[in-house]
């Protein structure tokens, strides 16, 4: 007999995003396990295994003798037709046991678009959506990643929310539930003791009042076993973290089909709309013997053609030239080729660009953000146009052709003059090319020019900034479209604005948002990171359902005294700080790099994390 | 180095490319003793002896492996197997000298075999069957890379056996190929779905083995093709 799932894989686009069985998936048997946990990644399988972050954890609790994780995707639209007109539930790859079957169901939450696909998810997979509505036989749904440090919009849905590095934390939630099922102790218990885990923030234990104007008057606990301030979670060692030596292997082509090197967390650099920046202080960089050790692990347990060090600002890695040396050494008789994928443009990087191109050429990225030095001061971006174009020079003496800049637009105080700049800044990097030599220089000359819209996220300094409206954002896109086309060998991109909006919505949302999310869930919104799948006109409609205006999200100048929906946490940055540091933008006052000197962010409020400011 | 290796159930979603991508991947994470091609983009030239089509079985694919120096057959099959997963293993490995003729010359034809779930559409497909082999034509619309046309697909199938099974039927066929190329177990069933007048059947579709033509004309398992 030919299983049901099996004939549904006949009708649908690309049945190997559902058959699993790839290299290193060979979990132990569910069934063998105390405790299971779906690890459910709110978008396609090609996006969900090109995540370092889901390769980690599918490791750590796999580690755990008495745990088994698997991995569950959002299925692409076809299939989720035929998986409910078939009534098939969500199943996980590995064993496709249905989602509702699992004892933890875990989401990673790194972009707000995928929001309406969790509850999807949950929907297919037999899981009651709404937190409040889930029984003790029914999963405990847990969520952490970047989005979780505003975890409102999604506090209907969610029960219990991880914040920070999840090495630890999600051994402690794994090891507590694993526990509470032996008890059999009543949900209600178990989410209570769950939120005495450092960390974990359970939302049906607060209650939010609002003032008449819509802003948040006071969020509070509820229950004593909540605290006040949830503290975020840090790995303090990244040298003794856990980290995968064996990660899955993906048979068909996936975003990001490659080893990704983690070579540190953090960032020094402290631009001013970047939340990652803000969100992972403070860095912690690899040791160059733990980053060779893990390399020719990963390599020899994958074979994977190429690596990329990954971090927020790979450039910046204390030891690059001689990591890339050694690791070029120790893997071309492998005909390994490494990658560096995230470039800055004012890090060392001749060097490293020389030990690159000895195995392949990539495009190179360089991300400016802002056309004039006056903005990139606003916002903190420590580059000139001097700076960017040595660096351009650099890599087209050295035989690229092909380059992409990204650029931001809507940002705080941006005027005309700043609009212009980026298509100067644009012109300018054509000229460059074109004043290396003709021997010299690559053939074909590929400049890619992104812009995208600023959106204002949770604990960086533009947090009470306000969104331009749409309008605003066309009228700009429009401008700096007519200023490009005059430019040859240059491509521009742009984002839809209305995604962007959305964005907003849900990055600075509160809990009103669940009830706007829930209705355009209904409405039919689902995989509204693909512009195919993105229906803005429901998702005003979804707002006009539940009376609120979008717009008090995204478009509101906020007050510094307000209080904010995401301020009962506490991600190590201070409140205090990125008022200063917003103060500074305004000013037009740079920060200094705080490898150059402790800035008090606030990280040093916790002894012996970081390493710059001890 | 000759490869016989089975592409099991499990894997039958996964394309050509893929397949090809996996394969190299495992390979380097042996330590056997590969060649490299040269240039720019240094990767492992594997050559098949016909690619398999999506949602087909394989049970005795063939490729070459391209290797520097010498390596034991026992060994290499042992190794590579370490390195692929468990629903991708290799059946038999058989050293080859450099000259040997590249693989997709020597293919004549196939053995395939379609498991036809039980039901209605089964039965009365089962009958066509009978039909489509006392037929000399039998045209049907046929995709190639070259677009589509109207292929008689009839002359493809040789040596044709109809198995009733408690739950279904077991066709199995020797295609021979033509001019034109292979035939894909996917037209032989929609031919017959349509000769039934029924809109499809479930099936799985399994290529038992790769034939070549030896010198005296005979066709033989691919692999087992001696040259001289």
């Amino acid at each position: 007999m030919i299983s049901q799932i099996e004939k549904l894989l006949e009708r649908v686009e690309k049945p190997a995003r559902y058959t699993g069985n790839e290299m290193n998936t060979d979990v132990k048997p569910i069934g063998d396990a105390e405790i299971s946990f779906a690890f459910c990644f709110p978008d396609t399988y090609e996006v969900a295994m090109s995540h370092l972050g889901m390769k980690i954890l599918y490791h750590i609790i796999n580690a755990l003798p008495y745990a088994v994780c698997e991995r569950v995707c959002m299925p692409w639209s076809d299939m989720l037709e035929a998986m409910k007109a078939e009534g098939v539930p969500l199943f996980s790859l590995e064993s496709r046991t249905a989602l509702n079957r699992f004892d933890i169901v875990g989401f990673t939450l790194q972009y707000e678009m995928s929001y309406t696909n969790i509850l999807e998810m949950l929907s297919v997979g037999g899981v009651p959506v709404k937190a409040a509505e889930r029984g003790d036989a029914d999963p405990i749904v847990v969520a952490g990643g970047p989005c979780a440090s505003n975890p409102e919009p999604l506090h209907a849905f969610i029960d219990a929310f991880m914040m920070g590095d999840g090495e630890e934390v999600i051994v402690e939630v794994v090891d507590l539930l694993n526990d509470c099922k032996k008890k059999a102790l009543p949900r209600a218990e178990r989410l209570r003791l769950l939120a005495g885990i450092e960390g974990v923030y359970v939302p049906s234990l607060y209650r939010a009042a609002y003032n008449a104007d819509g802003t948040l008057q006071s969020f509070e606990p509820t229950d004593p076993a909540a605290p006040v301030t949830v503290k975020k979670r840090f790995v303090r060692d990244m040298d003794t973290a856990a980290f995968p030596d064996t990660i899955p292997v993906p048979y068909t082509q996936i975003v990001h089909d490659r080893i990704m090197l983690e070579i540190m967390r953090g960032c020094t650099r402290g631009c001013r709309f970047c939340q990652a920046g803000m969100l992972y202080r403070p860095v912690r960089e690899r040791s160059l013997e733990k980053l060779m050790e893990m390399a020719e692990k990963l390599v020899g347990s994958t074979g994977y053609e190429e690596i990329s060090l990954s971090s927020l600002s790979s450039g910046d890695y204390s030891c690059l030239s001689a990591l890339c040396e050694q690791l070029m050494e120790k893997l071309s008789p492998k005909r390994v080729s490494i990658s560096l994928p995230s470039l800055r443009i004012d890090s060392v990087v001749k060097d490293s660009l020389a030990q690159t191109q000895k195995v392949k050429k990539t495009s190179l990225t360089f991300a400016p953000e802002a056309g004039t030095q006056r903005l990139r001061d606003v916002i903190n971006k420590g580059v000139t146009q001097a700076d960017l174009l040595a660096k351009l020079k650099d890599a087209f003496e050295g035989g690229w052709n092909s380059v992409k800049l990204y650029f931001m637009m809507g940002l705080p105080t941006e005027t005309k003059e700043d609009l212009e700049g980026i298509a100067q800044l644009a012109k300018e990097a054509v000229q460059t090319y074109y004043s290396v030599p003709k021997g010299q220089r690559a053939k074909g000359l590929r400049v890619t020019c992104s812009a995208s819209v600023f959106v204002p996220k949770p604990f960086t300094p533009f947090q009470w900034c306000a969104q331009d409206t749409m309008e605003a954002v066309k009228r700009k896109q429009m401008e700096l479209r007519g200023l490009l086309s005059a430019v040859r060998g240059v491509t521009f991109h742009w984002h839809e604005p209305s995604v962007s909006f959305m964005e907003a919505c849900f990055a600075v949302g509160d809990r009103r948002m669940a009830d706007v999310l829930y209705r355009a869930w209904e409405l039919g919104c689902k995989l509204d990171g693909w512009n195919e799948h993105f229906h803005f006109s429901l998702w005003l409609q979804a707002f006009a359902d539940c009376g609120i205006d979008p717009a008090f999200y995204a478009n509101r100048k906020r007050d510094l005294e307000e209080l904010l929906p995401w301020d009962f946490i506490d991600i190590g940055v201070t409140k205090r700080y990125l008022k200063l540091e917003y103060a500074r933008a305004l000013e037009a006052q740079t920060t200094r790099d705080c490898r150059l000197g402790c800035n008090g962010c606030g990280i040093e409020r916790i002894k012996g994390l970081c390493k710059l400011c001890e | 180095m000759i490869v016989v290796f089975e592409k099991g159930y499990a894997l039958r979603h996964i394309g050509h490319l893929d397949l090809l991508r996996t394969i190299q991947r495992a390979l380097r994470r042996t330590d056997l003793p590969i060649r490299y091609s040269n240039g720019f983009n240094p990767h492992i030239q594997l050559s098949f002896a016909a690619p398999l089509s999506v949602g087909v079985v394989g049970l005795r694919e063939v490729m070459d492996v391209p290797i520097q120096g010498e390596c034991d057959e026992a060994v290499f099959t042992r190794e590579l197997n370490r390195a692929l997963p468990g629903c991708l293993q290799v059946c038999q490995s058989r050293a080859v000298p450099d000259d040997f003729p590249t693989l997709m010359a020597l293919v004549a034809g196939s053995r395939i075999r379609v498991e036809v779930e039980g039901g209605e559409a089964a039965d009365l497909v089962a009958k066509a069957f009978d039909r489509f082999m006392s037929v000399e034509e039998c045209v049907t619309l046929r995709k190639t890379k070259s677009g589509e046309n109207m292929t008689n697909i009839r002359p493809f199938v040789e040596e044709a056996a109809l198995e009733a099974k408690p739950d279904g039927y077991t066709i199995r066929c020797l295609i021979r190929n033509q001019k034109e190329g292979s035939l894909k177990p996917a037209v032989l069933v929609q031919a017959l779905c349509e000769m039934a007048q029924v809109e499809s059947v479930s099936y799985i579709a399994y290529r038992d083995q790769i034939l070549a033509r030896n010198p005296s004309g005979q066709l033989i398992a691919l692999e087992e093709y001696a040259y001289a």
